[in-house]
């Protein structure tokens, strides 16, 4: 038997410990550990709740908007105040931008180089690229030349010694399957989407003042369209940022989709691995008829489970018997004792380390082992995600969610029940982004319409006044975060935040085990992983890496150089 | 600066940090000091916050860039050194705690080719452990001055020569 520890396990720095033990090639059993602290609720505690946002949103630097989203959100239903339609859009156009961005940044920046090699391709032949590349899109970069000018860049920068991003590769691992050229066309768009992403980003700064950390506001959006005035949102603005979609969409279709179904193409072995947990939950969003009109999310809210797509359960935020927090393998106590769960508003956050100094050898996984806590929906662990998503709108009988899940499982030749494993996890998530580009244009010709019928209203007046609020009360703020279900809950007494928590994607994904002992998604998802060399786990980081793990605003770590560590003991 | 055709920032002053992190934050915290000093026109003050990828942009339309961030690298607290890195590998290794690492994006610069702008970076030192705080610790806040007062120098030197 052999414990093979991971930790970092991030691509590029990492807050994440995983330890698995392998028994004759396949993994047998998983923990998960964030490693370092992180409270939000000492810095919140006291605050007025109309500037919540601003604080969360810097919990990250990769998800800042849907932080700053589920903050106003938990505000506003906290005080029972709905924003105009234009205000919805807006936010809508703000999502859509942060998952357009982020799930390309994800799949070529953080995934991708699990499946492509970088070595591999610098001996690539650049015509036969070339003429990989024409059948797979129309993408205009596909000449020789610039598959050759490109290796010879990547040549010079492996030459210098200098890998820097591709300095944790396990390149020529046996595990990689893909063609020389494929490898090539991987990097390549690795690069252009590094350039790509920096675009489309833009749209937050136009809409939300500036990047990052753009401006969000209780009760609208803090931007005023005029089409004439140069310091509004104006028609040039507007203009702009049509394009930036319209370049957005391109790429998406034109370069994400293709190679997300060639690299899928060599790996679908990887449809039978890493399905982990059975159980789904998704909060949806993007409302098109309000926030409070659940029905009328373009991502549906719901529960799934035992992988019954027949049936979806609902999910309800502000019922304090569905979702509760555990800490019986978590770093905290609760004034209750250790077994007992907690609904958000009655949330606790005392730290409680009981874990050896680092560094370590081992984490006691029979005490506790994370400074996640453990949320449950109804006792149940659950996977949030793309996958989440995609299933419980698929479930829920979601048309666009249909065709696009559908055109792509009979592209790739496999059954739906190929869906639940790391490569169904990959796809859903790029098979999401589709939609997204479609759904960002409706979102702005329907703000287009309202501003030339003479709507511009961004703001739900009289909403701002402390004088106006009850002197307690209660809300709570659902999104989903690209990575999954996120909700921010906040406890408002005398005009002031009383308690607020966060419970993260990362945190229903990332978390230790439950006080019945199961296992959270990521632990379970490693349950019988094959692990070709136990020196170089490749495929513990596909699977991980496949939920988009970003522990920044779930805990956090100094690593002192941001390189995998493998600890190899052998029982 | 919303459109892409639009002209180079001279030169770009980034602070960078988590200013929920304390100390952490402080390049952040010099960044809204310099929003406040008298600068050449051509110099932009940019709140870099915890950016990441999100920074690659504006670093890329800048003829100069001029990083702040903070650095655990046992000196006392508040000493700043000034750097000229290239590679990642030039960098203090425990310079950033950010979730993707400044370190990373200018090796995917180098990568992408075109015009690398100069990078001076100027790494203030602070302790190890940060508590969740919106607060600098004393050596931190009495480093604000100093630290401003070498960035606009060095800004204004940019220009005037």
């Amino acid at each position: 038997m052999t414990r093979v520890v991971v930790d970092p396990v991030t691509r590029i720095e990492g807050h994440l410990r995983i330890e698995a033990t392998i028994e004759g090639g396949k993994i047998t059993d998983a923990y998960s550990s964030g490693t370092m602290v992180r409270g939000f609720e000492k810095i919140l505690k006291d605050r007025d709740p109309r500037e919540a946002w601003a604080f969360v949103e810097r919990a990250c630097g990769v998800c800042t908007t849907v932080h700053a989203l589920a903050s106003v959100r938990s505000v506003e239903d906290a005080l029972k105040i709905t924003v105009p339609q234009n205000a919805e859009l807006v936010r809508n156009l703000m999502f859509c931008t942060q998952y357009m961005q982020d799930h390309v940044v994800h799949f070529y920046h953080l995934h991708a180089l699990d499946w492509v090699d970088v070595v591999s391709a610098l001996s690539a032949d650049p015509k036969a690229t070339s003429d990989l590349a024409k059948t797979l899109s129309n993408w205009p970069k596909t000449s020789p030349g610039y598959f050759s000018d490109l290796q010879k860049r990547l040549k010079a920068f492996v030459d210098s010694g200098q890998l820097g991003i591709f300095a944790n590769g396990y390149w020529g691992h046996p595990a990689y399957k893909l063609p020389k050229e494929v490898n090539l066309i991987g990097v390549a768009h690795y690069l252009e989407a590094l350039e790509w992403q920096k675009e489309i980003v833009k749209v937050h700064t136009i809409f939300g003042g500036k990047n990052p950390h753009p401006n969000y506001l209780v009760g609208g959006v803090p931007c005023s369209f005029n089409i004439n005035d140069v310091n509004a949102v104006n028609t040039e603005k507007l203009n702009f940022v049509s394009k930036l979609l319209k370049d957005a969409a391109d790429f998406i279709e034109q370069v994400y989709i293709p190679d997300l179904m060639a690299i899928a193409g060599f790996y679908k072995d990887w449809a039978a691995i890493g399905g982990g947990l059975k159980n789904y939950m998704a909060y949806g969003d993007l409302p098109t008829k309000g926030y409070g009109d659940v029905d009328s999310f373009k991502f549906q809210r719901g529960a799934i489970l035992d992988r019954d797509l027949t049936k979806v359960y609902d999910v309800n935020g502000r019922d304090e018997n569905e979702i509760k927090e555990y800490i019986s393998h978590s770093w905290y106590k609760y004034e209750g004792g250790d077994a007992v769960g907690l609904h958000p508003w009655k949330g606790e956050t005392e730290f409680n380390f009981t874990g050896p100094k680092p560094p370590y050898e081992q984490l006691n996984v029979e005490g506790k082992y994370s400074w996640l806590k453990t949320p449950r929906w109804k006792e149940h662990p659950m996977e949030v995600g793309p996958l989440a998503r995609a299933l419980v709108a698929y479930a829920k009988g979601n048309k666009e969610v249909k065709e696009v899940v559908d055109e792509a499982l009979k592209k790739l030749d496999v059954p739906i029940t190929a869906l639940f494993s790391t490569l169904g996890r990959t796809a859903a998530r790029g098979l999401e982004t589709r939609l997204i580009a479609r759904w960002a244009r409706g979102f702005f010709d329907e703000l287009i319409t309202n501003i030339r019928g003479g709507d511009v209203s961004t703001y739900a007046k009289g909403s701002w006044e402390p004088a106006n609020w009850p002197s307690q009360c209660e809300g709570v703020g659902l999104t989903e975060a690209p990575r999954g279900a996120l909700a921010h809950w906040i406890r408002i007494k005398d005009r002031k935040i009383d308690n607020y928590q966060l419970v993260v994607p990362s945190t229903w994904n990332a978390s230790p085990r439950d006080p019945q002992g199961n296992r959270s998604a990521y632990e379970e998802s490693l349950i019988g992983t094959p692990v070709a060399k136990n020196d170089e786990p490749l495929e513990i980081i596909r699977t991980i890496h496949s939920f988009d793990p970003c522990l920044a605003c779930a805990v956090h770590l100094y690593d002192p150089d941001g390189k995998h560590v493998h600890q190899i003991q052998v029982n | 600066m919303t459109n892409s055709t639009s002209e180079k920032t001279k030169v770009l002053i980034l602070g960078i940090g988590n200013v929920l992190m304390g100390d952490e934050g402080i390049g952040v915290h010099v960044a809204n000091a310099l929003e406040k000093a008298v600068l050449p026109d051509g110099a932009q003050v940019l709140d870099g916050g915890t950016g990441s990828f999100l920074l690659l942009g504006p670093m890329q339309n800048a003829e100069k860039v001029i990083l702040i961030d903070a650095t655990i690298d046992g000196e006392t607290a508040g000493s700043i050194r000034r750097l000229t890195p290239r590679y990642s590998s030039d960098y203090p290794a425990t310079l950033t705690a950010h979730d993707i690492g400044l370190k990373d994006l200018l090796d995917a610069f180098y990568l992408t080719g075109g015009d690398i702008p100069e990078v001076s970076l100027y790494a203030i030192s602070i302790p190890p452990l940060q508590d969740m705080s919106t607060e600098l610790s004393p050596a931190l806040r009495n480093a604000i001055p100093g630290a401003a007062q070498l960035v606009r120098d060095e800004a204004w030197d940019a220009f005037v020569s």
